[in-house]
């Protein structure tokens, strides 16, 4: 009986060695009560739940403590495990494309079409990457790291994913993070600057109504796109080649079903798989390093650099502009491609200052333009880096 | 069409064709082998040694593509002297074949081709030279190579300088230049771009300004180009409508704005941003609206054909 006790006795105690208790650390707790605020950003506050409720349990299930010599394969960086094969999509490079597919299905580019000139800001915001790349070379990140962590600024999560993953796949976790976290906070980063850097007199110009775009602009607007764009960068292929493709899908008009399943349920399919992916690469091991604290804080100031460039350069722009023909500065801020946060932070803030204001459709304009520049832009790392 | 879009149009075009064919390299276009020979050891007396511990003379065969070559099937041709050719065909079946992308295979050259597939049915002449020719199972030329006589010593090979470059070069002379087999014939060691941009362009500034002016490039071009799509469109929908409503003077169309949006579509656009906007739906409306659905019968989606009927009991 006595023996058969300790059997027991000892079987329990190994187990306890296997569970989270045992083996949590303060990174572990840390990590998890990141992931609740991210959740709690998403379903209190609506920070882009379709991002922060993936990615928020991401966090949880990657850092749920185990015991890492068991070889249990439960842990995403374990070789063969569920998690490490769903890992692959990000790791290799693959979810962003297909996001892009899904983002070319659902995008309009009739404002941009419209008023071509909007092309600019989206190029003019691609500073806040450049911007960032500087300070990181100054705080001693390597060139290809620094490139990584810059293209934060083009606020865009499936390019920032696609560029790290060959640029700097160890830093990939936070640079991931850290853009789709400032994509969320987007309504808070950007109205401050975007108030800072206007007057009163700019925050009211009203643009002209844009005029309807043909059937047959929209379908040459993809073919164009690529071909020019990826004539000049051919490494943002992967990217724009998706981005225009899945555009075509749905402005050809008679591959509706095609169109629908890139915007519906490929994207979301692949929106779950990336965000828990990337959620749970997160674990605290790896993640909780002084690199981490360093990319989350130039992060930020690639988003700060980005809207200010884009509200800056839009002010600049209407010197050379009619009067007729200025643009409100408040759309700016939507050169970065947070597709389409940025366009209704536009349109919420003109709507403070003049109710009659509708900025959401010239808004529209730079913020794909910013897809456009941000996919060349991590293609031009790419080509110079690599 | 008038004369100035007609002018647009032919600008953007030979524009886009012309940067579009300048640019064009005609030597790179051509059809090129993904396999070519990249070093050759002759005179194999102290160096690598195969599988039985016998050291000989070795072919190295590298991938130079970026996706998987198979070389089952294909032919390696020696010729030390002229008329005397010895061909080895590869045999097929041997997944070791396959050739991963920029990845090296060595054959080595003893002449017993028993040994297994990489090993081939000649040996190297050591004192003439070796024509090597590299053929596809179609017998067409890949890729040749003569290695020439007396220039290499005991041990040294006859390389490419680097990986498929088409300079060749006798290595194994100096400890800078080793022989490298199944493995690079340079090896890199560090990141030459990153190097160059961490040597000259420590700030970052050199990559800020360069990079922006390519983003604006080809936005601006992209701008211009639909700038001009647009005015075209523009001239097209104004020619339409005045065709459609029967107006023929150019001055009487613009006073009647044909071609341009109305005011009321984007009064409407305007009226359903202000309902989303304010839009709060915590009190509905409770209003019903009955719509008759009407679907037409498709025998794709008749639950007659897809359902089992139950069997009748007799």
């Amino acid at each position: 009986m006595g023996d058969f006790i300790s059997f027991l006795s000892q079987n329990l105690a190994d187990f306890w060695t296997y569970t989270g208790f045992a083996n949590a650390t303060p990174g572990h707790i840390i990590m998890i009560l990141i992931g609740l605020v991210f959740i709690y950003l998403a379903i209190a506050k609506e920070f882009e739940p379709m991002l922060l409720i993936p990615i928020g349990f991401g966090i949880l299930i990657g850092n749920i403590p185990f015991n890492m010599e068991a070889g249990l394969q439960v842990g995403i960086y374990e070789e063969g495990s569920v998690l490490n094969i769903l890992y692959g999509g990000v790791k290799s490079g693959w979810y962003p494309p297909l996001i892009f597919l899904g983002i070319g299905a659902m995008t309009d580019f009739s404002a941009l079409i419209s008023n071509p000139k909007l092309l600019l800001i989206g190029a003019a915001a691609q500073f806040g990457i450049f911007g960032a790349y500087m300070i990181a070379l100054a705080m001693g990140f390597d060139p290809m790291q620094a490139a990584a962590i810059g293209i934060i600024g083009g606020a865009d999560g499936p390019t920032a994913i696609f560029l790290s993953s060959k640029l700097a796949p160890n830093l990939m976790g936070a640079i991931a993070v850290s853009a789709y976290s400032y994509m969320a906070l987007v309504p808070v980063i950007q109205p401050p600057i975007m108030r800072l850097l206007t007057g009163k007199k700019e925050r009211l110009i009203k643009m002209k109504a844009p005029r309807a775009v043909s059937h047959t602009e929209k379908v040459i607007f993809p073919i164009v796109g690529l071909l020019l764009t990826c004539f000049l960068v051919p490494s943002g292929l992967p990217l724009l080649g998706m981005l225009f493709f899945g555009n075509l899908l749905k402005e050809s008009g008679v591959t509706r079903r095609l169109a629908e399943t890139a915007r519906g349920p490929l994207i979301d399919t692949i929106t779950i798989l990336l965000g828990v992916t990337v959620g749970a690469s997160t674990q605290a091991s790896e993640f909780l390093t002084l690199d981490s604290v360093k990319i989350f804080a130039l992060g930020a100031l690639s988003f700060v650099i980005a809207t200010a460039s884009g509200v800056l350069f839009v002010k600049l722009f209407n010197l050379f502009l009619r009067k007729d023909n200025k643009i409100n500065p408040l759309i700016g801020n939507s050169g970065v491609s947070a597709v389409p946060d940025s366009a209704r932070i536009s349109q919420t803030v003109g709507l403070e200052y003049d109710p009659t204001n509708y900025l959401l459709m010239h808004a529209m304009g730079p913020n794909v333009a910013g897809v456009i520049g941000s996919a060349v832009a991590a293609g031009i790392l790419l080509g110079f880096l690599i | 069409m008038n004369n100035s879009i007609r002018k647009y149009i032919y600008i953007c075009m030979s524009v886009f064709l012309g940067l579009t064919f300048a640019s064009c390299n005609s030597s790179d276009s051509k059809g090129e082998s993904k396999l070519v020979i990249n070093e050759v050891l002759v005179n194999n007396v102290a160096n690598f040694q195969d599988d039985y511990g016998q050291h000989s003379g070795w072919i190295e065969i590298f991938n130079k593509s970026y996706g998987s070559a198979n070389l089952a099937g294909c032919y390696i041709k020696v010729s030390s002297q002229a008329g005397d050719t010895s061909s080895y065909f590869i045999p097929k079946g041997d997944v070791l074949t396959v050739v991963k992308p920029r990845q090296h295979t060595l054959f080595w050259a003893d002449g017993q081709p028993n040994r297994g597939t990489f090993h081939i049915n000649c040996v190297l002449d050591t004192i003439g030279s070796n024509w090597i020719g590299l053929y596809d199972s179609g017998k067409k030329l890949l890729d040749s190579i003569t290695v020439p006589a007396k220039t290499l010593g005991r041990d040294m090979s006859w390389a490419r300088v680097s990986d498929a470059a088409n300079e060749w070069e006798a290595k194994g002379k100096e400890e800078s230049s080793y022989v490298t087999p199944s493995t690079n014939n340079q090896t890199l060691d560090k990141n030459v771009k990153m190097d160059k941009f961490q040597e000259h362009d420590k700030n970052g500034f050199g990559m800020a300004i360069s990079a922006m002016c390519v983003v604006f490039s080809g936005l601006i071009i992209l701008y211009i180009l639909f700038k001009n799509i647009g005015k075209v469109s523009i001239y097209l929908s104004k020619r339409n409508a005045m065709k459609a409503k029967g107006v023929t003077c150019e001055k009487e169309a613009k006073e009647k704005k044909l071609g341009e949006a109305q005011g009321e579509v984007i009064a409407a656009i305007s009226m359903a941003l202000h309902e989303l906007q304010n839009g709060d739906h915590d009190y509905e409306e409770t209003v019903l609206t009955i719509t008759r659905v009407k679907r037409s019968y498709s025998p794709w989606s008749s639950k007659i054909y897809s359902l089992r009927e139950t069997p009748n009991r007799k």
